[in-house]
């Protein structure tokens, strides 16, 4: 006899994306006003929910649709999703261990707030992290669909003031900071962080694209180095 | 210029297929291959690269001239950082940098 759905939901995963979840409603709102002003018929704009599953491309696509060419819409959803071929790097050793309908399916879920929760279970036995994975995908995935959904009927209501626009920006710092735990991780970070920042004004949020392959890059660096010394350590250690 | 159903829906379909197709490109390319130790460190630190620069691009705001970011978002997140590494908790610094944020906005502004 199979487990129910309740046994096989991992709760503390769930747990884990109520904070983000949070500062992702306003989002959804947000978009959701976009859809309803937008010159795409309302429910195609909100079926960007559940096949496209990208606020920020959504955003652009509802946006941008009617007043540019079906090329440059498309252009600026897929440009602003590049940073999901990141993520699929970093997840593929992890994911080698997992069955093939899991490669499969479990890429559909991988948005920002998924990636940032499953980096850090990496280390995970496969079962657990499978059982994690889904547990915050799927969390992710079914809210998103009616968040936006109600954003659509109250989103002109939430008051500017709140300043809601900004705590995605600072769940994601928050994110970042706590998983730091080497040198090169610390370097990528930063040097992601202060590059997209220089490039903030570029189209399309080119700019996270820039910053992101900056941060990667003296993250290697990094790496490199640390593999270079670290025999040396070990020459140390032994003579100590 | 009001997009007709067909050519909305074409555009969702075509960003949505391609973009699971970057989600799931590496994933699935990788599978059943021994990925070199050094890429494989490298890897580690595209997480933090890549979430550090959506933080900042996402707080430095619109395009252009008016990308930057402003005295109270600096602040909420120097502080942010300050408690996510002392604490180690993503709660923890959420609500110190949206506090922050507060009260620096009525401040500053």
């Amino acid at each position: 006899v199979g487990r129910g759905w309740s046994e096989r939901i991992d709760r503390r995963a769930i747990a884990d994306c109520v904070p983000l979840f949070l500062p992702a409603i306003p989002f959804g709102f947000v978009l959701g006003l976009a859809i309803t002003e937008g010159q795409m018929p309302m429910f195609i704009g909100w079926l960007g929910s559940p096949i496209i599953f990208a606020g920020a491309a959504q955003l652009a696509v509802v946006t941008l649709a009617g007043t540019a060419s079906i090329w440059a819409v498309v252009t600026a959803g897929l440009v602003i999703n590049t940073r999901h071929l990141m993520y699929s790097a970093a997840l593929a050793p992890t994911f080698q261990h997992q069955p093939r309908w899991m490669r499969w399916f479990g890429p559909y879920l991988l948005i920002d707030q998924v990636f940032a929760l499953v980096f850090l279970q990496s280390d995970r036995p496969p079962a657990e992290f499978r059982r994690y994975y889904l547990s915050v995908g799927l969390f992710f995935c079914l809210n998103w669909q009616w968040t936006v959904a109600l954003g659509m009927i109250v989103g002109p209501v939430v008051p500017d003031s709140w300043r809601l626009d900004i705590a995605p920006a600072i769940m994601f710092l928050g994110l970042v900071v706590v998983g730091l735990q080497r040198r090169p991780q610390v370097l990528a970070a930063a040097v992601g962080g202060a590059v997209a920042l220089a490039t903030a004004g570029l189209r399309d949020r080119l700019g996270i694209l820039v910053g992101a392959l900056a941060g990667v890059a003296v993250g290697a660096l990094a790496e490199w180095r640390v593999a270079r010394a670290e025999p040396a350590v070990d020459v140390e250690e032994a003579c100590a | 210029v009001r997009v007709s159903a067909w050519a909305a829906l074409a555009i969702t379909v075509v960003v949505g297929a391609m973009t699971y197709a970057m989600r799931a490109i590496a994933i699935v390319a990788l599978a059943g291959r021994a990925i070199p130790v050094p890429l494989e460190r490298a890897l580690r630190n595209v997480g933090p690269a890549v979430l550090a620069a959506l933080a900042f691009n996402l707080a430095a705001g619109g395009e252009g001239d008016a990308a930057g970011m402003s005295w109270p978002v600096v602040l909420a997140f120097a502080v942010t950082a300050l408690t996510a590494w002392r604490l180690r908790s993503m709660l923890w610094s959420l609500g110190a940098g949206m506090t922050t944020l507060w009260i620096a906005t009525a401040l500053i502004t």
